[in-house]
């Protein structure tokens, strides 16, 4: 147990943040739990073999091992050079190459780094025109799903293995068999590449009977059919957010689950980005029921259950639109929202006096007939080429999974052939796919995995044949990104599997040949990007296709779709109430709609906003939960805070889950993510969460009303919720203003600090103030609180650089969990309706670092260049440093995670068995080799990046700032400098790196560079007014400092509150009399957590 | 009580802490030299599928360092060569040498030669082989007399202290870029000069090419 700490000396100034529920009640069990340093527990060897056991059997493995005799000799290794010299590689120098993830219908331009042969991470392409070079989590984390060791990894029929080439006879025998294609039915996934097109319209020739159909289960394509109505051409919108000063969301996360998110978030932060006091930024609105990333960076954020969002669009609408004859409609529709108008008049009157730079938006969820009320409105602002353009786009005509289980059940089909997608877990319930498949005679299937729609025993086509999809990285292929602009998409590895592409199954089914994916893709780039060998070149080198996006399409708006959008819409038949809840359906942030479930870096990845890991959950306002009866207790009987687990019954249909009580959803609504409690998937989604689409039928895709929920005294379930770890323990370590405050005072983040301890000389000297002098660069890192979004693209690109291994559902329980940088969620206000702020958290790297001083083997020390260094094989694992950390984080390997099966951690190796095999004498035999499964083991490998040691148990770690690349990029400039003296790193010459979690960012909001050179970008940022570093008075001189935040809240609103911003200790003592007694804690918000920030 | 203690117990205490300090003498001073690198590496010489005099190679027929191991000036690491580049000369010299017989069963199946590791840093120690033979430090310096081998051995201890001695001190290790892969080479033929004229001729080469002797633990570790 770690020692408590002194009341904290800094008062409560400004606004109180809270982070969790418990917080805010601040029980005496909360504390208790907070004031540990890992939770209960987490320190504890808590196995059934007790600790003396362990140190029995460990002291008997010892003698074992110097029996064994294998340390006494050095063991032979050998080389394996090339035989015969490749050209263009030098072993041990990384290579890069330019290719897109492809992602429904759109992409992401990457760049990707292969060490000898093996791609190991993920970035963005900077030179992309519609790029910056940041991704998202769930591109960064692609990479580890190229290494599963669950894939599919060769075709079966029936269940029985065959071989890749009898597979694709088999398939081309289906295509001769097809005759005109009648009976033959395709079932894909959105797609933007325009080989597949190609190839779709060539078969189409071939078999003019087939039919096609499209499915995704989460349709982020609506906004591009409500378009296409609105101006009777195929158009697909592209949004300029960085032009719009004024932003309406209507239930639309553009910020996190909408598509080309990371595209959306450049542009925003790029319009509220600030560097001086004169500089705009733009206002975010956001109407949604339930708490998202949109809301968290929105300034006026309006909750209302699902059904009240068509009625508050529509009263939104008369306020913008001119008067038409819709009106009277709108007004049907909008009655009951009449009770936001003190909200949406004072929007609407924003919106219309920044007409041309204003901008509605609509999310996934809402009907195209909402879409296209919003085109309207966009129209009536004169947004329409301004900060929205509609690019011309291609046609889709392909049919839709209810008509094609309405053909499968008429017996038309004989042959369905499936590629991607999982229509057995993810289709609506009320078309019972996995039935409806099996009455086709033949089904084709190519899928990345044996999940729910591959061959199952029980419910099967009379011939089944599953082949084994190729990940994009071992794919040749093309796309095209939001903007229209082509990309290549090109192999880094031979599939590892044999896996095949979607291109190639087209190709083989319609005997057109040459059926490779290359041949097809460089087919089509003949006749989009020119004929020669060069320009191909080209295009696989940069990676896209100068100039080729989308054009304009100047198409007409059609008033007459907006009335019939308008007949469309219909206004909610009663409000919800506790009996009959609203239930919303929505993409999870982390596996999407299920297709990333069995990666492990996205599972472990807290949720932006709840902070939930392994997991989804039943989300419910903190009001209703109450009112239902199912707000988070405290178990007495074992210390941990126990979530409800609910049954939420709708239309007769039933899913258990556990209630996530999350603050700032709308009252009487549930909310529940797509994508989990998986039947068939691999090692690492097995047994993660509940399976939502069970409710989910054909009529209620994403909003329903109706929904009951009862208690179902089931207390055996317990989410990992990683919201009050590294607990902050309530220091003031968020600082924002409103912009006017902001305009007023530009130096109020320093000014807001309590006044400074009086000792501020060291006992002794700074040994780094000496050796600083004879580096060349200094580092150092500045966090733009007001660019960052909150999306954690960061934490996994640092898990991908630093191989930060992932713990599992039951360590990150325990607090363990491992993320370098972490994305602190803290709310404000009040419980009911709070704000919420992100602020990235990571080793600050402080000049006086804290850790260094009481670490008693100096495994963690200061290098010349200002940077806190962890030298992992000096450590012995003490624990000393991170209980010293103010920042908390550092990072403990409570166990061998590398080289242990998640669920086998605390198993001794005198009972555990490895197919088949004592551990122990495996261990003798090979103590190199880990515990995994041997398939795991040497996939698992794969994806570590050579650069950055694996640590092992019992070792410390955390934040390097991307140490390896700093020691690359040196190397590199010396080994050009040669016998000349210019070694320094400069922003000027392009030689100063960047760290992975900048890298990623695709707000731009972490700037890293050498803080000794006046003129780099870092220097600069933090040369800003609004600099502050966080927990100051501690003297810790951090080189990582943040960049307030500034709201942007309009004053015309109900919820305007100007922050009560006393600047300094003394300000905040006269207007609000004395801090409390106990200034420790967040928690004593708790009386006044009414007045906080709204 | 003379009885039960016999005279000579009074010598006892000081002959065991005359033996213990022997003792520990002993045992520190064995574990300090069987125990390190000095002992444990010095001197491994593993049988090599091919007996590769590079005595021979260098030495005789004047090959540079780099016409083999072609990665040392770009990677971390200097790569064994590949079987191809064996063959450049050996499809013309000693063709049918029974010697050689194990390389040209490479060249033709393709299958890589299994040479045994010599050199071998533990795994948290990153070595970068382009920064130091671009910087002035011969080969020489971490594989001794190399162009003298028949078989290669382990020459020097490449410990901890090994490498901080020559990052504490680079002065007497350093020579101009065109001697790199000279190992033979001295700044002067007369021993009683060398000392003098290297550690000149190492400060010119510090400070004109700036030449950093980092001590940093994330120098090598990371």
């Amino acid at each position: 147990m770690k020692t408590i700490p002194p009341p904290c000396p800094e008062p409560e100034i400004g606004p109180k943040y809270w982070r969790s529920l418990e917080q805010v009640s601040d029980t005496p069990q909360f504390r208790q739990w907070l004031e540990r340093e890992f939770p209960a527990g987490a320190s504890e060897l808590t196995d059934p073999v007790s600790r003396r056991n362990f140190v029995k059997i460990m002291s008997a493995s010892f003698l074992l091992a110097g029996l064994g005799a294998t340390g006494c000799r050095r063991p032979v290794e050998k080389i394996y050079p090339f035989a015969k010299m490749p050209e263009n590689y030098t072993y041990g120098v990384a290579q890069y190459f330019a290719t897109a993830m492809p992602s429904r219908r759109g992409a992401t331009p990457l760049v990707v780094k292969s060490n000898e042969g093996r791609p190991t991470k993920i970035e963005g392409n900077p030179d992309h025109p519609d790029s910056n070079g940041g991704t998202d989590a769930m591109t960064q984390a692609a990479v580890l799903g190229l290494y599963d060791p669950d894939r599919a990894m060769r075709a079966t029929r029936n269940g029985f293995g065959e071989s890749r080439a009898a597979a694709l006879d088999y398939v081309q025998a289906v295509g001769k068999e097809a005759g005109d294609g009648t009976g033959l039915a395709f079932l894909l996934e959105q797609s933007s590449s325009p080989s597949r097109e190609r190839l779709q319209q060539s078969l189409m020739g071939k078999f003019p009977a087939a039919r096609w159909y499209v499915y995704e289960p989460v349709d982020l394509d609506v906004g591009r059919q409500a378009a296409s109505l609105a101006y009777n051409s195929p158009v697909e919108p592209y949004y300029k957010l960085d032009e719009a000063r004024v932003i309406v969301s209507l239930d639309c996360d553009f910020i996190g689950s909408e598509q080309n998110a990371h595209g959306h978030i450049r542009r925003f932060a790029k319009g509220r980005a600030l560097e001086t006091k004169d500089d705009s930024m733009s206002r975010l609105y956001a109407v949604e029921s339930l708490f998202t990333l949109t809301g968290l960076n929105a300034d006026h954020r309006l909750r209302v259950p699902p059904s009240m969002i068509v009625p508050v669009m529509a009263r939104l609408a008369l306020n913008v639109l001119k008067s038409s004859d819709v009106d009277q409609k709108l007004r049907d529709l909008a009655g009951p929202a009449e009770a936001h108008d003190a909200w949406i008049v004072p929007c609407a009157a924003d919106l219309k006096a920044n007409a041309g730079k204003s901008l509605v938006l609509a999310g996934y969820r809402l009907p195209p007939a909402a879409h296209l009320l919003v085109i309207a409105m966009n129209e009536a602002l004169g947004a329409v080429n301004q900060t929205v353009e509609f690019h011309q786009a291609q046609v889709s005509k392909d049919g839709t999974l209810a008509e094609l289980a309405s053909a499968l059940n008429a017996g038309e089909v004989r042959a369905l052939v499936i590629l991607g997608g999982n229509p057995a877990y993810n289709a609506p319930a009320d078309l019972n796919w996995p039935q409806t498949q099996a009455k086709a005679k033949t089904v084709i299937r190519l899928g990345y995995y044996l999940d729910e729609t591959s061959w199952d025993p029980a419910v099967h086509a009379d011939t089944h044949l599953d082949l084994p999809m190729a990940h994009f990285l071992e794919s040749w292929g093309d796309a095209r990104t939001a903007d229209g602009t082509i990309v290549a998409i090109q192999p880094l590895i031979d599939p590892l599997f044999g896996g095949i592409t979607e291109l190639e199954v087209l190709a083989v089914l319609g005997g057109i040949a040459p059926s490779s994916a290359y041949e097809i893709a460089r087919e089509t780039f003949r006749s989009v990007g020119g004929k020669g060998e060069d320009d191909w070149g080209k295009f696989l080198h940069d990676g896209f296709l100068a100039d080729s996006a989308a054009p304009l399409a100047n198409a007409q708006f059609d008033g007459a779709a907006l009335a019939r959008a308008v007949d469309e819409l219909r206004a909610p038949a009663a409000a919800p109430s506790k009996e009959h809840l609203d239930l919303v359906f929505y993409r999870d942030s982390k596996v999407d709609d299920g297709r990333y479930n069995n990666n492990g870096w996205l599972q472990e990845l807290p949720d932006p906003i709840t902070k939930l890991t392994w997991d989804n959950a039943v989300l419910l306002s903190p009001a209703t939960a109450k009112a239902l009866g199912v707000f988070t207790e405290r178990n007495s009987q074992n210390q941990k805070f126990f979530d409800f687990t609910v049954d939420v019954t709708l239309n007769g249909r039933t899913v258990r889950g556990q209630v996530w009580v999350q603050p700032g959803m709308a009252d009487n609504t549930v909310g529940v993510a797509l994508g989990y409690g998986r039947e068939k998937t691999g090692r690492v989604g097995a047994g993660a969460g509940f399976n939502a689409y069970k409710l989910r039928t054909s009529d209620n895709m994403y909003y329903a009303s109706g929904a009951a929920l009862v208690d179902s005294h089931d207390k055996s379930y317990e989410l990992a919720v990683t919201q009050s770890h590294w607990s902050m323990e309530g220091r003031p370590v968020i600082r924002e203003a409103n912009l006017d405050q902001y305009r007023k005072n530009p130096a109020f983040a320093q000014q807001m600090r309590p006044e400074q301890p009086s000792v501020v000389e060291p006992l002794y000297p700074n040994p780094l103030d000496t050796t600083k002098a004879n580096a060349l660069n200094q580092w150092g890192m500045s966090i733009d609180l007001n660019r960052c979004v909150g999306c954690s693209a960061c934490m996994v690109a640092c898990q991908s650089e630093n191989n930060v291994p992932i713990v599992g559902k039951e360590m990150v329980g325990k607090s363990r969990e491992m993320h370098w940088i972490r994305i602190d969620r803290y709310y404000a206000g009040p419980v009911d309706d709070p704000q919420a702020v992100a602020q990235p958290m990571l080793c600050q790297h402080c000049e006086a670092a804290p850790c260094e001083s009481v670490c008693p083997v100096n495994a963690t020390s200061h290098d010349d260049e200002g940077l806190n260094v962890m030298t992992y094989n000096r450590c012995v694992g003490t624990r000393y440093c991170s209980n010293n950390c103010p920042y908390k984080v550092r990072r403990f390997n409570f166990f061998d995670y590398n080289r242990r099966p998640l669920n086998h951690l605390y198993q001794s190796p005198l009972v555990m068995e490895t197919h088949g095999e004592w551990e122990l004498l495996r261990w003798l035999k090979n103590p190199d080799k880990g515990n995994l499964p041997e398939d795991q083991w040497q996939l698992s490998r794969l994806v570590k990046n050579p650069d950055v040691s694996v640590r092992m148990r019992g070792v410390m770690e955390k934040c390097s700032l991307c140490l390896q690349r700093i020691e690359q990029a040196r190397i590199a400039a010396k080994v050009k400098a040669r016998d000349s003296g210019h070694i320094r790193l400069t922003e000027a010459d392009g030689t100063v790196p960047k760290t992975a979690c900048q890298q990623a960012c695709p707000a731009e909001a972490i700037i890293f560079g050498d803080i000794s050179d006046p003129e780099s970008r870092v220097s600069k940022a933090k040369g800003q007014e609004r600099t502050y570093k966080v927990l100051e008075f501690l003297l810790t001189k951090p080189r990582c400092t943040y960049l307030a935040r500034v709201r942007n809240p309009n004053p015309l609103m109900p919820d305007y509150k100007e922050n009560p911003m006393p600047y300094t200790e003394r300000d905040y003592i006269n207007a609000e009399g004395a801090p409390s007694a106990n200034g420790s804690e967040g928690g004593s918000g708790a009386q006044d957590t009414g007045k906080g920030t709204l | 009580m003379s009885d039960i203690f016999p005279k000579w117990t009074n010598r006892l205490p000081r002959n065991i802490i005359i033996c213990a300090l022997l003792v520990g003498t002993a045992v520190t001073g064995g574990v300090t030299y069987y125990f390190t690198p000095k002992y444990t590496r010095v001197g491994y010489e593993p049988i090599q599928p091919v007996a590769f005099p590079h005595s021979v190679h260098v030495t005789q027929l004047g090959l540079d360092c780099r016409y083999c191991h072609n990665g040392v000036e770009k990677s971390w690491y200097s790569n064994i060569p590949a079987t191809s580049v064996c063959m450049n000369c050996h499809n013309q010299v000693l063709k049918d040498d029974p010697r050689l017989a194990v390389v040209r069963d490479s060249a033709a199946s393709g299958r890589p030669i299994e040479w045994v590791q010599i050199h071998k840093l533990p795994d948290y120690v990153y070595f970068n082989h382009s920064v130091h033979v671009n910087r002035g430090v011969s080969c020489v310096e971490c594989h001794g007399p190399i162009n003298h081998m028949d078989e290669v051995y382990h020459a020097k201890p490449l410990s901890m202290t090994f490498c901080l001695n020559c990052h504490r001190a680079p002065a007497m290790h350093l020579r101009p870029l065109d001697k790199i892969t000279d190992l033979d080479w001295v700044v002067t033929d007369n021993p009683r000069d060398w000392a003098s004229q290297q550690l000149a001729l190492g400060q010119g080469i510090i400070n004109d090419w700036h030449v950093q002797s980092l001590q940093n633990c994330s120098t090598c570790h990371r």
